[in-house]
């Protein structure tokens, strides 16, 4: 599946050559206006690669009114400028298409990153019609997902440009990380993340609609969704988990006795779903979402919280959130090795017991001061009290 | 500061790596005297999933030692001084 497409400008995009228009600068093709347009609709980000100046890029950004995610003018080779924008838009690079009116360019990348599909013009004005250009969900994130690069961009800007730490920064955008119960209307969106989701995520399979559908329905477990913003843009959901709570942890009457904690399982929160968009890396998503549920499943009597975890060299990152949340691969996780998980990978189970001090939510995240523990619910409140209704990307 | 990992030279020459390359990563100079034994997660440095993969990125080029793929509960990054120590150890 096609997830972003990289564009030449001249005699692509534009019918004609830049910098060879003088004044009356040439337009933009319109059929594959059209297309840009219609893959724009579907999710799929637009990106330019050009041997002109940068003023290029804008000029094309203005007249087609479309936000594109990265562009790389220069006069290097054309490959390196794709690697950069696979790179800085952190997408694998089959999951880009190349257009450019040029055979040497097209060549030259194809040659280069084989992985790339390369496209005349003529081609991508029929590619909206191929599957690899058709993802079969389309959720209101994905529409927004050009804007959102844009956005990101002028945030990375801004940051680059800040004195302070990253929490100041974060704190100085207004950022905003709202964890809570998910509703029916989110699942295509949790679909769509456990299809996407690579470096944070738990387990290699895609969870389907069907199965979070039963989820949410289910007593013994809880879907949650997270939500990003800041005053640079609204990222929607980013994130989300699955908590398995078990009947003791339901009752609470776990803690309350002080014996459930060796009576294993009924005493203990079970994650088997946790992902989270790369596109939220360093903005807390993940800390917070992990202390969401350390206090939780601590509220509601748990002795432990348990994340069932691929190891492999891609989820790193998770690993790295697990552990700096206090969470463990237990005693045995290396025999597990052994047991392989899907896709062949060992798998691990990270555990955090949930006596002393639990993981807080960064006080920025809520968008005001510290707030105590087991209190961050406060934002998706409403959310608890009408699960069904609370699922629009809308800020609060 | 006698916990210097390796305590002898060699484990002295890493930390001072990695405090650079801590510094980088965070755009924090005052990182470049960081204690070995202060904590890397939590009110220590504020260490995050963002910025420990850039710094196991930077120890695996730097250093040749993919901790990720070697320690697997990543104990490695509780403090420099347990990095130093675990990229100088003999393997």
């Amino acid at each position: 599946m096609i997830k972003c497409v990289i564009w030449d400008i001249d005699n692509t995009l534009l019918d004609g050559i830049y910098l060879e228009s003088g004044q009356q600068r040439p337009g933009v093709d319109p059929e594959l206006a059209g297309v840009l347009g219609e893959l724009a609709g579907r999710g799929i980000v637009h990106a330019l690669a050009s041997k002109n100046p940068p003023e290029a890029a804008d000029y094309v950004a203005r007249t087609t009114r479309l936000d594109f995610a990265a562009a790389e003018c220069g006069w290097g080779r054309k490959s390196d400028a794709v690697r950069r924008i696979i790179g800085d838009l952190g997408i694998a690079p089959d999951a880009v298409a190349f257009v450019d009116d040029d055979l040497f360019e097209r060549a030259e990348v194809a040659a280069a990153i084989p992985e790339v599909m390369v496209l005349a013009p003529e081609d991508a004005a029929e590619a909206a019609s191929w599957p690899e250009f058709s993802p079969p969900v389309v959720t209101d994130e994905a529409r927004r997902r050009g804007a959102m690069y844009a956005q990101r961009r002028r945030r990375q800007e801004e940051a680059r440009a800040f004195a302070g730490s990253r929490d100041e920064f974060l704190r100085h955008a207004g950022t905003r990380v709202r964890v809570g119960p998910a509703g029916p209307a989110d699942l295509p969106r949790l679909h769509e993340l456990s299809v996407r989701t690579h470096q944070f995520n738990s387990g290699a399979e895609p969870v389907s609609e069907a199965v979070l559908g039963e989820l949410l329905a289910s007593p013994r477990h809880q879907v949650i969704a997270v939500r990003l913003s800041d005053r640079f843009g609204d990222d929607g959901i980013v994130g989300a988990a699955v908590a398995e709570t078990g009947e003791a942890a339901e009752t609470g009457e776990a803690a309350e006795t002080g014996e459930a904690a060796g009576t294993g399982e009924s005493a203990s929160w079970s994650v088997p779903v946790l992902m989270m968009s790369c596109r939220a890396l360093g903005r807390g998503v993940i800390d917070a979402l992990l202390a969401w549920l350390c206090q939780r499943a601590a509220r509601a009597g748990a002795a432990e919280l348990r994340v069932p975890c691929l190891v492999t060299e891609r989820n790193v990152p998770l690993r790295i959130a697990l552990t700096g949340a206090g969470f463990r691969a237990g005693a045995g996780a290396r025999d597990s090795d052994e047991a392989a998980g899907a896709g062949g990978a060992p798998q691990a189970v990270f555990t955090r017991r949930l006596s002393g001090k639990l993981p807080v939510l960064p006080d920025w995240a809520a968008g005001r001061a510290p707030e105590p523990p087991g209190s961050a619910e406060a934002e998706p409140g409403s959310a608890d009290a009408e699960p069904g209704s609370s699922v629009t990307g809308e800020p609060a | 500061m006698t916990a210097e990992a390796g305590g002898d030279g060699g484990g002295r020459a890493v930390l001072g790596e990695l405090r650079l390359i801590l510094a980088r990563i965070t755009g924090d100079d005052e990182l470049l005297g960081l204690a070995a034994e202060m904590p890397l997660f939590g009110d220590g440095v504020g260490l995050d999933s963002l910025t420990g993969t850039l710094l196991l990125r930077e120890v695996q080029r730097q250093f040749g030692v993919d901790v990720a793929a070697e320690d697997l509960n990543l104990d490695s990054l509780a403090t420099l001084g347990t990095l130093a120590a675990f990229i100088a150890a003999p393997r």
